[in-house]
């Protein structure tokens, strides 16, 4: 009975001590707190990404298969130091690639600055995407600062450590941008259905969109730069009775396979102060 | 089972849930390792151990998270809560019991999140939730259910060489 009782106050104190710290966070009065706590646990949490990132290139890239085959019958004699030092090579040389990519990226808006920043993990519950990237205000990283890939936009940063940042990814459900399509020169509003499906709202309907169409986005709101490619029109629907068309987008960019992330960190969002 | 080994663990847990497990998805779920093993740490006659590792494991989820702060580590207390129910004794009539408790673990903790992140404003489609998140997850957990399971009550042992668990 004794033990019962306990157990029931264990469980009673956590569960308060969780509602404390809810609300605290909520007041803003854990900044410092987190800090302390999110460094090592990031620290950790980039550490096992990049080797994750290393062993899914080596099974995944099967051009170079013959090559690693040739390369690990060569590794087996050696030891595991310097297998460990020939996967951190290769994945450096990956990183390069992907850097040269984000470079002829950023040489499109030079007017730009950026800060390249390694994607170190993905949001832990399933309801929510967004990811975690391994910088943050010690490199100059703030609120609502716009993060694009190599072929487009990626979402925008809505937390800030010292060490570590959260970006809302276009595909988020709260996520919402707007555009303008290249070629029929029409606004709209992309908006992210809860499979993560993108589709752009709010289209006139005297615009003449056609499937294949680069969407851009258009600067209104300040929330994020103009002229950076959200993605391409997949299917147009138009109904009479409808104030808006509706299209179905394909981003350019594959969120499932983000390495690394630019930050554009001269971009002023009206969007500063996160909301409480 | 030494308390800041459990906890250094269930820590690590939560960074390989964040970094690593979450690229491992069937439709739009992904097993959830923190959950599977307090879980199996409180059927392994373990409860007040869980309680604590939830709590901690709860709080490393949600630093990485925009679930707010505190409702994992809320969520995953009342799982212990739940399968340590008359100590284990409901659970542990049938091996396949467990699996029972990971469903019911699993129901709360996904309704905990849910509800937390309607509560914030976040768009919720709850049949698209269901089917392509919550569905897939509760089976890649029961799949693992089992495993974690055995895992835990060889731990235990190790840990514990003298106790009877249940």
């Amino acid at each position: 009975m004794t033990r019962v009782s306990s157990k029931t106050l264990l469980a009673s104190a956590l569960i308060l001590l969780s509602a404390a710290l809810f609300v605290l966070n909520l007041g803003g009065y854990l900044g410092s707190a987190r800090q302390v706590v999110v460094r090592p646990l990031a620290g950790a949490q980039q550490w096992v990404s990049q080797r994750y990132y290393a062993a899914r290139d080596l099974l995944t890239a099967p051009r170079e298969a013959s090559a690693l085959r040739a390369r690990v019958d060569e590794l087996e004699a050696q030891n595991a130091a310097l297998q460990d030092q020939i996967l951190a090579l290769e994945e450096q040389a990956a990183e390069s690639e992907i850097l040269q990519a984000l470079l002829n990226f950023a040489r499109t808006s030079p007017e730009s600055r950026y800060v390249a920043v390694s994607v170190i993990g993905l949001d832990p519950s399933p309801f929510v995407r967004s990811i975690n990237i391994g910088a943050g205000s010690d490199r100059g990283l703030a609120y609502g600062m716009p993060v694009v890939g190599e072929t487009g936009l990626v979402g925008r940063i809505i937390e800030v450590n010292a060490s570590f940042a959260r970006v809302q990814l276009i595909t988020d459900p709260q996520s919402a941008v707007n555009v303008r399509l290249q070629d029929s020169r029409a606004e709209g509003l992309v908006v992210a259905q809860p499979n993560g499906e993108l589709q752009v709202d709010l289209i006139s309907q005297e615009a003449q969109v056609s499937p294949g169409e680069l969407v851009m986005t258009s600067g209104l709101g300040g929330v994020f730069p103009p002229d950076i490619p959200v993605g391409h029109i997949v299917s147009v629907r138009t109904r009479d009775f409808e104030l808006f068309q509706r299209a179905v987008l394909e981003p350019v960019v594959d969120f499932e396979n983000l390495e690394i992330v630019l930050i554009i960190t001269n971009f002023k969002s009206v969007d500063q102060v996160p909301a409480p | 089972m030494s308390l800041l080994l459990g906890l250094t663990g269930i820590s690590l847990l939560a960074v390989l849930q964040a970094s690593l497990v979450n690229h491992l998805r069937l439709v739009d779920g992904r097993p959830d390792l923190v959950l599977l093993a307090i879980t199996a740490w409180a059927l392994a006659g373990h409860a007040r151990q869980a309680l604590l590792f939830g709590f901690v494991g709860g709080l490393a989820l949600d630093l990485f998270s925009a679930v707010p702060l505190g409702v994992s580590s809320a969520a995953l207390v009342l799982v212990v809560v739940l399968v340590s129910y008359s100590e284990g004794r409901f659970w542990g009539v049938h091996p396949l019991m467990q699996l029972a408790a990971v469903l019911a673990a699993c129901a709360v903790f996904y309704a905990a999140q849910l509800s937390s992140l309607w509560v914030a404003g976040h768009p919720i489609d709850l049949p698209l939730v269901l089917n392509r998140i919550v569905l897939p997850s509760l089976f890649l957990n029961l799949v693992l259910a089992l495993p974690a399971a055995q895992t835990a009550e060889a731990l235990s042992r190790f840990f514990t060489p003298g106790q009877v668990t249940a």
